[in-house]
Protein backbone atom coordinates (compact mmCIF):
# COMPACT_ATOMS: atom_id res chain seq x y z
CA UNK A 1 0.00 0.00 0.00
CA UNK A 2 2.40 2.55 0.96
CA UNK A 3 4.65 1.81 -2.14
CA UNK A 4 1.22 2.06 -4.56
CA UNK A 5 0.45 5.26 -2.84
CA UNK A 6 3.14 7.24 -4.24
CA UNK A 7 2.90 5.77 -7.76
CA UNK A 8 -0.77 6.21 -7.82
CA UNK A 9 -0.46 10.05 -6.64
CA UNK A 10 2.58 10.72 -9.35
CA UNK A 11 0.12 9.24 -12.41
CA UNK A 12 -2.89 11.06 -11.17
CA UNK A 13 -1.12 14.19 -10.95
CA UNK A 14 0.83 13.29 -14.21
CA UNK A 15 -3.11 12.80 -15.76
CA UNK A 16 -4.11 15.89 -14.30
CA UNK A 17 -1.42 18.07 -15.79
CA UNK A 18 -1.84 16.84 -19.30
CA UNK A 19 -5.37 17.29 -18.91
CA UNK A 20 -4.61 21.04 -17.60
CA UNK A 21 -2.43 21.47 -20.41
CA UNK A 22 -4.54 19.98 -23.19
CA UNK A 23 -7.33 21.97 -21.94
CA UNK A 24 -5.72 25.18 -21.63
CA UNK A 25 -4.14 24.92 -25.31
CA UNK A 26 -7.15 23.42 -26.95
CA UNK A 27 -9.66 26.00 -24.97
CA UNK A 28 -7.42 29.22 -25.10
CA UNK A 29 -8.40 30.36 -28.91
CA UNK A 30 -11.94 29.41 -28.45
CA UNK A 31 -12.50 31.22 -25.56
CA UNK A 32 -10.74 34.11 -26.77
CA UNK A 33 -13.08 33.92 -30.00
CA UNK A 34 -16.01 33.20 -28.13
CA UNK A 35 -15.17 36.18 -25.44
CA UNK A 36 -15.95 38.81 -27.78
CA UNK A 37 -18.91 37.11 -29.26
CA UNK A 38 -20.54 36.76 -25.62
CA UNK A 39 -19.67 40.20 -25.08
CA UNK A 40 -20.88 41.71 -28.37
CA UNK A 41 -24.38 39.75 -28.44
CA UNK A 42 -25.70 41.93 -26.15
CA UNK A 43 -24.48 44.66 -28.00
CA UNK A 44 -25.93 42.91 -31.15
CA UNK A 45 -29.24 43.44 -29.97
CA UNK A 46 -28.80 46.68 -29.10
CA UNK A 47 -27.43 47.38 -32.48
CA UNK A 48 -30.44 45.89 -34.12
CA UNK A 49 -32.30 48.12 -31.97
CA UNK A 50 -30.24 51.23 -32.08
CA UNK A 51 -27.58 51.51 -34.74
CA UNK A 52 -27.87 53.01 -37.65
CA UNK A 53 -25.75 51.95 -40.78
CA UNK A 54 -24.56 54.03 -43.62
CA UNK A 55 -24.53 52.31 -46.53
CA UNK A 56 -22.86 53.35 -49.80
CA UNK A 57 -23.20 51.37 -53.24
CA UNK A 58 -21.46 52.27 -56.49
CA UNK A 59 -21.97 50.09 -59.93
CA UNK A 60 -20.16 50.78 -63.07
CA UNK A 61 -22.56 48.46 -65.63
CA UNK A 62 -20.42 46.91 -68.73
CA UNK A 63 -18.92 44.12 -69.37
CA UNK A 64 -17.06 43.81 -66.46
CA UNK A 65 -19.45 45.31 -64.02
CA UNK A 66 -18.11 46.68 -61.16
CA UNK A 67 -19.38 46.73 -57.62
CA UNK A 68 -18.14 48.75 -54.79
CA UNK A 69 -20.25 48.37 -51.57
CA UNK A 70 -19.55 50.77 -48.02
CA UNK A 71 -21.44 49.95 -44.92
CA UNK A 72 -20.71 51.70 -42.15
CA UNK A 73 -22.25 52.35 -38.85
CA UNK A 74 -23.18 56.10 -37.66
CA UNK A 75 -22.28 55.63 -34.31
CA UNK A 76 -18.42 54.48 -35.51
CA UNK A 77 -18.21 57.20 -37.74
CA UNK A 78 -19.15 59.49 -34.43
CA UNK A 79 -16.30 58.30 -32.48
CA UNK A 80 -14.02 58.22 -35.22
CA UNK A 81 -14.34 61.02 -37.42
CA UNK A 82 -12.63 63.22 -34.24
CA UNK A 83 -9.58 61.18 -34.22
CA UNK A 84 -8.87 62.54 -37.67
CA UNK A 85 -6.82 65.54 -38.28
CA UNK A 86 -5.61 66.20 -41.52
CA UNK A 87 -6.07 68.92 -43.92
CA UNK A 88 -9.23 70.33 -43.28
CA UNK A 89 -10.57 67.91 -41.14
CA UNK A 90 -10.29 68.95 -37.25
CA UNK A 91 -12.11 67.32 -34.43
CA UNK A 92 -15.19 66.31 -36.63
CA UNK A 93 -15.35 69.36 -37.85
CA UNK A 94 -14.14 70.68 -41.61
CA UNK A 95 -13.47 73.75 -42.55
CA UNK A 96 -13.82 75.65 -45.70
CA UNK A 97 -13.93 79.38 -46.75
CA UNK A 98 -15.72 81.97 -49.67
CA UNK A 99 -13.16 80.45 -52.48
CA UNK A 100 -15.27 76.78 -52.11
CA UNK A 101 -18.77 78.81 -52.21
CA UNK A 102 -17.52 81.11 -54.54
CA UNK A 103 -18.45 83.61 -52.16
CA UNK A 104 -22.27 82.29 -51.74
CA UNK A 105 -22.64 82.86 -47.78
CA UNK A 106 -23.94 79.63 -46.71
CA UNK A 107 -24.63 80.56 -43.12
CA UNK A 108 -27.13 83.16 -44.68
CA UNK A 109 -28.57 80.43 -47.50
CA UNK A 110 -29.70 78.07 -44.82
CA UNK A 111 -31.10 80.55 -42.64
CA UNK A 112 -33.24 81.96 -45.79
CA UNK A 113 -34.17 77.83 -46.80
CA UNK A 114 -35.04 77.18 -42.80
CA UNK A 115 -37.57 80.29 -42.76
CA UNK A 116 -39.04 80.00 -45.58
CA UNK A 117 -42.26 77.58 -46.35
CA UNK A 118 -42.49 74.34 -47.78
CA UNK A 119 -42.25 74.04 -51.98
CA UNK A 120 -39.84 74.70 -54.49
CA UNK A 121 -37.95 77.91 -53.95
CA UNK A 122 -35.21 77.79 -55.96
CA UNK A 123 -34.93 76.80 -59.30
CA UNK A 124 -32.23 77.45 -61.94
CA UNK A 125 -32.44 76.11 -65.49
CA UNK A 126 -29.74 76.74 -68.11
CA UNK A 127 -28.58 75.24 -71.48
CA UNK A 128 -26.22 73.33 -69.32
CA UNK A 129 -28.00 71.82 -66.19
CA UNK A 130 -31.59 72.42 -64.48
CA UNK A 131 -30.49 72.65 -60.57
CA UNK A 132 -33.80 72.54 -58.23
CA UNK A 133 -33.84 73.28 -54.42
CA UNK A 134 -36.88 72.69 -52.18
CA UNK A 135 -37.91 71.99 -48.51
CA UNK A 136 -40.45 69.98 -47.70
CA UNK A 137 -41.72 67.87 -44.84
CA UNK A 138 -38.49 68.69 -42.76
CA UNK A 139 -36.21 67.55 -45.45
CA UNK A 140 -33.94 69.36 -48.11
CA UNK A 141 -34.12 68.45 -51.65
CA UNK A 142 -31.37 69.32 -53.88
CA UNK A 143 -31.79 68.11 -57.31
CA UNK A 144 -29.20 68.40 -60.43
CA UNK A 145 -29.49 67.62 -63.59
CA UNK A 146 -26.98 68.04 -65.94
CA UNK A 147 -28.00 67.96 -69.80
CA UNK A 148 -24.82 68.75 -71.82
CA UNK A 149 -22.41 66.20 -70.93
CA UNK A 150 -21.17 64.26 -72.84
CA UNK A 151 -22.30 61.90 -69.86
CA UNK A 152 -25.34 63.11 -68.72
CA UNK A 153 -25.90 62.90 -64.99
CA UNK A 154 -28.94 63.61 -62.28
CA UNK A 155 -27.98 64.13 -58.74
CA UNK A 156 -30.47 63.89 -56.13
CA UNK A 157 -29.68 64.79 -52.60
CA UNK A 158 -32.52 64.20 -49.99
CA UNK A 159 -31.10 65.66 -46.17
CA UNK A 160 -33.51 65.77 -43.11
CA UNK A 161 -33.32 69.92 -42.47
CA UNK A 162 -32.45 68.50 -38.21
CA UNK A 163 -29.42 67.38 -40.18
CA UNK A 164 -28.78 70.17 -42.35
CA UNK A 165 -28.83 72.91 -39.04
CA UNK A 166 -26.48 70.75 -37.19
CA UNK A 167 -24.03 70.71 -40.05
CA UNK A 168 -23.89 74.41 -39.93
CA UNK A 169 -23.90 74.50 -35.92
CA UNK A 170 -20.11 74.72 -35.83
CA UNK A 171 -19.47 78.12 -36.84
CA UNK A 172 -19.23 80.76 -39.40
CA UNK A 173 -16.44 78.91 -42.03
CA UNK A 174 -17.17 75.25 -40.25
CA UNK A 175 -19.20 72.20 -41.06
CA UNK A 176 -19.88 69.77 -37.72
CA UNK A 177 -19.46 66.76 -39.31
CA UNK A 178 -19.95 64.38 -36.18
CA UNK A 179 -23.13 66.39 -35.07
CA UNK A 180 -24.80 65.98 -38.68
CA UNK A 181 -23.82 62.20 -38.07
CA UNK A 182 -25.72 62.57 -34.63
CA UNK A 183 -28.51 64.09 -36.01
CA UNK A 184 -28.59 61.63 -38.84
CA UNK A 185 -28.80 58.84 -36.71
CA UNK A 186 -32.15 59.73 -35.38
CA UNK A 187 -33.46 59.73 -38.55
CA UNK A 188 -35.47 56.63 -40.46
CA UNK A 189 -34.81 54.33 -43.31
CA UNK A 190 -34.14 56.98 -45.78
CA UNK A 191 -32.13 57.65 -48.73
CA UNK A 192 -29.53 60.68 -49.26
CA UNK A 193 -27.92 60.54 -52.30
CA UNK A 194 -28.48 59.03 -55.51
CA UNK A 195 -25.92 60.08 -58.62
CA UNK A 196 -27.04 58.79 -61.65
CA UNK A 197 -24.65 59.34 -65.12
CA UNK A 198 -24.13 56.85 -68.52
CA UNK A 199 -21.12 55.08 -66.36
CA UNK A 200 -22.18 54.82 -62.85
CA UNK A 201 -24.80 55.03 -60.14
CA UNK A 202 -23.81 56.22 -56.93
CA UNK A 203 -26.61 55.79 -54.13
CA UNK A 204 -25.84 57.20 -50.18
CA UNK A 205 -29.20 55.52 -47.94
CA UNK A 206 -29.26 55.14 -43.99
CA UNK A 207 -30.93 52.04 -42.41
CA UNK A 208 -30.13 49.36 -39.48
CA UNK A 209 -29.12 46.59 -41.86
CA UNK A 210 -25.46 45.56 -41.34
CA UNK A 211 -25.43 44.75 -44.81
CA UNK A 212 -25.91 45.81 -48.32
CA UNK A 213 -28.65 43.97 -49.17
CA UNK A 214 -31.44 46.27 -50.42
CA UNK A 215 -31.82 49.78 -51.23
CA UNK A 216 -34.88 52.01 -49.26
CA UNK A 217 -37.54 52.47 -51.39
CA UNK A 218 -36.69 55.35 -53.81
CA UNK A 219 -38.13 59.23 -52.82
CA UNK B 1 6.14 11.97 -6.26
CA UNK B 2 8.91 14.71 -6.68
CA UNK B 3 8.89 13.68 -10.18
CA UNK B 4 4.85 14.42 -9.96
CA UNK B 5 5.73 17.59 -8.63
CA UNK B 6 7.70 18.37 -11.12
CA UNK B 7 5.57 17.50 -13.76
CA UNK B 8 2.63 19.64 -12.09
CA UNK B 9 5.07 22.63 -12.26
CA UNK B 10 6.07 22.36 -15.38
CA UNK B 11 2.81 21.73 -16.89
CA UNK B 12 1.15 24.36 -14.99
CA UNK B 13 3.35 27.01 -16.00
CA UNK B 14 3.31 25.85 -19.94
CA UNK B 15 -0.59 25.65 -19.43
CA UNK B 16 -0.78 29.28 -17.97
CA UNK B 17 1.81 30.81 -20.91
CA UNK B 18 -0.25 28.62 -23.24
CA UNK B 19 -3.66 30.27 -22.46
CA UNK B 20 -2.14 33.56 -22.17
CA UNK B 21 -0.28 33.23 -25.18
CA UNK B 22 -3.59 32.57 -26.93
CA UNK B 23 -5.83 34.48 -25.27
CA UNK B 24 -6.44 37.05 -27.79
CA UNK B 25 -6.70 34.18 -30.48
CA UNK B 26 -4.57 33.85 -33.49
CA UNK B 27 -3.77 36.31 -36.48
CA UNK B 28 -3.40 33.97 -39.57
CA UNK B 29 -2.13 35.23 -42.98
CA UNK B 30 -3.17 32.83 -45.77
CA UNK B 31 -1.61 33.42 -49.09
CA UNK B 32 -2.59 30.71 -52.25
CA UNK B 33 -1.06 31.09 -55.56
CA UNK B 34 -2.78 28.66 -58.30
CA UNK B 35 0.71 27.45 -59.27
CA UNK B 36 1.03 25.71 -55.81
CA UNK B 37 2.76 28.25 -53.81
CA UNK B 38 1.46 28.59 -50.50
CA UNK B 39 2.31 30.75 -47.95
CA UNK B 40 0.24 30.39 -44.51
CA UNK B 41 1.09 32.39 -41.01
CA UNK B 42 -0.36 31.87 -37.66
CA UNK B 43 0.80 34.01 -35.29
CA UNK B 44 -0.48 34.22 -31.72
CA UNK B 45 -2.04 37.48 -31.49
CA UNK B 46 -0.75 38.28 -27.87
CA UNK B 47 2.91 37.89 -28.95
CA UNK B 48 2.44 40.91 -31.46
CA UNK B 49 2.76 43.62 -29.90
CA UNK B 50 5.25 42.00 -27.61
CA UNK B 51 7.55 41.91 -30.60
CA UNK B 52 7.78 45.49 -31.09
CA UNK B 53 10.04 45.49 -28.83
CA UNK B 54 12.37 43.69 -30.71
CA UNK B 55 11.78 46.22 -33.86
CA UNK B 56 15.15 48.56 -34.38
CA UNK B 57 14.06 51.68 -32.66
CA UNK B 58 15.32 53.75 -36.24
CA UNK B 59 12.79 51.71 -38.41
CA UNK B 60 10.11 51.95 -36.06
CA UNK B 61 10.74 55.87 -35.98
CA UNK B 62 10.77 55.96 -39.83
CA UNK B 63 7.41 53.88 -39.99
CA UNK B 64 5.95 56.25 -37.11
CA UNK B 65 6.32 59.31 -38.84
CA UNK B 66 3.89 57.98 -41.56
CA UNK B 67 1.51 56.11 -39.00
CA UNK B 68 1.74 58.38 -36.36
CA UNK B 69 -1.32 60.29 -36.76
CA UNK B 70 -3.45 57.63 -37.74
CA UNK B 71 -3.01 55.59 -34.79
CA UNK B 72 -5.83 57.35 -32.60
CA UNK B 73 -7.72 56.67 -35.83
CA UNK B 74 -7.00 52.91 -35.83
CA UNK B 75 -7.02 52.72 -32.09
CA UNK B 76 -10.28 54.58 -32.06
CA UNK B 77 -11.78 52.16 -35.21
CA UNK B 78 -10.79 48.92 -33.78
CA UNK B 79 -12.30 49.47 -30.61
CA UNK B 80 -15.94 50.81 -31.75
CA UNK B 81 -15.56 47.71 -34.21
CA UNK B 82 -15.56 45.34 -31.25
CA UNK B 83 -19.08 46.26 -30.68
CA UNK B 84 -20.10 45.32 -34.18
CA UNK B 85 -19.51 41.23 -33.85
CA UNK B 86 -20.94 40.89 -37.71
CA UNK B 87 -20.40 43.77 -40.06
CA UNK B 88 -19.85 43.69 -43.73
CA UNK B 89 -17.70 47.12 -43.92
CA UNK B 90 -16.62 46.93 -47.49
CA UNK B 91 -17.07 44.62 -50.64
CA UNK B 92 -15.43 45.62 -54.13
CA UNK B 93 -16.23 43.55 -57.49
CA UNK B 94 -15.81 43.00 -60.26
CA UNK B 95 -15.57 40.50 -63.73
CA UNK B 96 -12.13 38.93 -62.31
CA UNK B 97 -11.76 40.67 -58.65
CA UNK B 98 -13.30 40.45 -55.14
CA UNK B 99 -12.43 41.93 -52.02
CA UNK B 100 -14.06 41.82 -48.71
CA UNK B 101 -12.93 43.83 -45.82
CA UNK B 102 -15.81 42.51 -42.72
CA UNK B 103 -15.75 41.87 -38.47
CA UNK B 104 -16.46 38.84 -37.50
CA UNK B 105 -16.74 37.75 -33.91
CA UNK B 106 -13.80 40.06 -32.93
CA UNK B 107 -12.05 39.75 -36.15
CA UNK B 108 -11.01 42.00 -38.89
CA UNK B 109 -11.19 39.49 -41.36
CA UNK B 110 -9.69 40.56 -45.48
CA UNK B 111 -10.29 38.33 -48.35
CA UNK B 112 -8.99 39.23 -52.02
CA UNK B 113 -10.30 37.30 -54.24
CA UNK B 114 -8.28 37.50 -58.20
CA UNK B 115 -7.32 34.76 -61.28
CA UNK B 116 -4.55 33.04 -59.94
CA UNK B 117 -4.33 34.31 -56.11
CA UNK B 118 -6.32 34.50 -53.23
CA UNK B 119 -5.28 35.90 -49.79
CA UNK B 120 -7.25 35.77 -46.66
CA UNK B 121 -6.79 37.87 -43.45
CA UNK B 122 -7.64 37.72 -40.33
CA UNK B 123 -6.41 39.93 -37.77
CA UNK B 124 -7.78 39.70 -33.75
CA UNK B 125 -9.59 43.63 -33.24
CA UNK B 126 -7.93 43.36 -29.56
CA UNK B 127 -4.25 42.62 -31.28
CA UNK B 128 -4.55 45.68 -33.54
CA UNK B 129 -5.99 47.90 -30.82
CA UNK B 130 -2.88 47.00 -28.49
CA UNK B 131 -0.21 47.57 -31.36
CA UNK B 132 -2.23 50.99 -31.81
CA UNK B 133 -1.41 51.54 -28.34
CA UNK B 134 1.86 50.22 -28.00
CA UNK B 135 3.09 52.67 -31.30
CA UNK B 136 1.44 55.39 -29.84
CA UNK B 137 2.93 54.50 -26.98
CA UNK B 138 6.63 54.74 -28.84
CA UNK B 139 5.61 57.62 -31.35
CA UNK B 140 7.81 60.71 -30.46
CA UNK B 141 4.98 62.76 -29.53
CA UNK B 142 3.95 60.48 -26.75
Amino acid sequence: MNVLAPQLTEKMALTLAASLLAAAVLLAPVAAAQAPNASGSSQNISASSHDRWLHVRVTKPGNSEETVRVNVPLELAEKVLPTINRNRLHSGKVRFDDVDCHGVDLHALVDAVRSSKDGEFVTVQSKDSDVRVAKQNGYLFVHVFEKNRPKKSQVEVKVPMKVVDALFSAGKDELDLVAALHALSSQGDTELVSVKDEENTVRVWLDSKNVTDSLPSHP
Amino acid sequence: MLLAKLALGFCGTVAVAGAYTFHEGIMRVEEDHYDGRHVHVWVPAAIVPMALHFVPSRHLERALEHAGPWLPTLRALTKELKKYPEAELVEVEDANQHVRIRAHQGKLLIDVTEPGETVHVACPLVMIEDLARELEARSPAA
